[in-house]
């Protein structure tokens, strides 16, 4: 008998500081059972990723993006993204050591949740549950219910 | 005041100014109500080995020296 596994979630992480990508990445390890994290180096390669992406792919079901990146800022990326119609829905987090208002307000124009990146380690999985709840209730149930499940 | 309670208010108040490495040991600098704040990391973002704070403009000199860095190899360092 085969049995199919269920999709996992893709999850889309900008960011050009690769101290932030490996951190962020070692704390979705432990939701690696329904979360795929794809990982770039700015807002290009991203915005390139996603325009390439065909019918038959998974979506993104978030993107995480970092404000100050070369190439292509995270604010121009995240206004990039929500011109895009099939993504202009999507959730997103700016992901920043910025805690001034303006870029909170950018982010909330946009459509966007936003999280100061964390300081140490009590913050981290406090940070990254917060970034997790900007999916949708749908997705975050799963990962939730499959994260509960590896912990047992 | 607290350790905790000193982080919390630099997590939410503190403005991100620089980074920079020392041999493997990372150091971020915030600028916190007029004064700066160097967080001397054992292990980035997770374990804090101390705090330095300072109103010397001084210590921007090695972030302010990365710039120049930066510059001159194009922006490939840029944070």
């Amino acid at each position: 008998m085969t049995q199919s596994l269920p999709p996992k979630n893709l999850v889309l992480y900008a960011d050009d500081d690769p101290d932030d990508i490996e951190l962020v990445s070692e704390a979705f390890s432990i939701y690696s059972r329904s979360i795929e994290l794809l990982t770039f180096r700015d807002g290009i390669e991203m915005l390139s990723y996603i325009e390439s992406i065909n019918p038959f792919q998974a979506a993104p079901c978030l993107f995480i993006i970092d404000i100050n990146m070369p190439r292509l800022n995270g604010k121009e990326t995240l206004r990039r993204l929500r011109s895009l119609e099939e993504f202009s829905e999507v959730p997103a987090v700016l992901f920043t050591t910025s805690t001034l208002p303006w870029d909170e307000s950018f982010a909330r124009n946009f459509n966007a949740g936003f999280v100061t990146k964390p300081l140490h380690t009590n913050q981290v999985h406090q940070i990254i549950d917060q970034i997790i709840d900007h999916c949708s209730d749908e997705v975050k149930k799963l990962i939730r219910r499959r994260k509960g499940n590896s912990d047992n | 005041m607290p350790q905790e309670l000193q982080f919390e208010i630099l997590h939410k108040h503190g403005v991100y100014v620089g980074k920079r490495k020392i041999n493997k040991q990372t150091i971020v600098l915030f600028q916190l109500h007029g004064f700066y704040v160097e967080v001397f990391y054992k292990q980035y973002r997770k374990t804090i080995d101390q705090l330095i704070t300072s109103e010397d403009t001084e210590i921007l000199q090695p972030y302010l020296e990365q710039i120049h860095i930066r510059d001159l190899s194009g922006g490939k360092n840029k944070k």
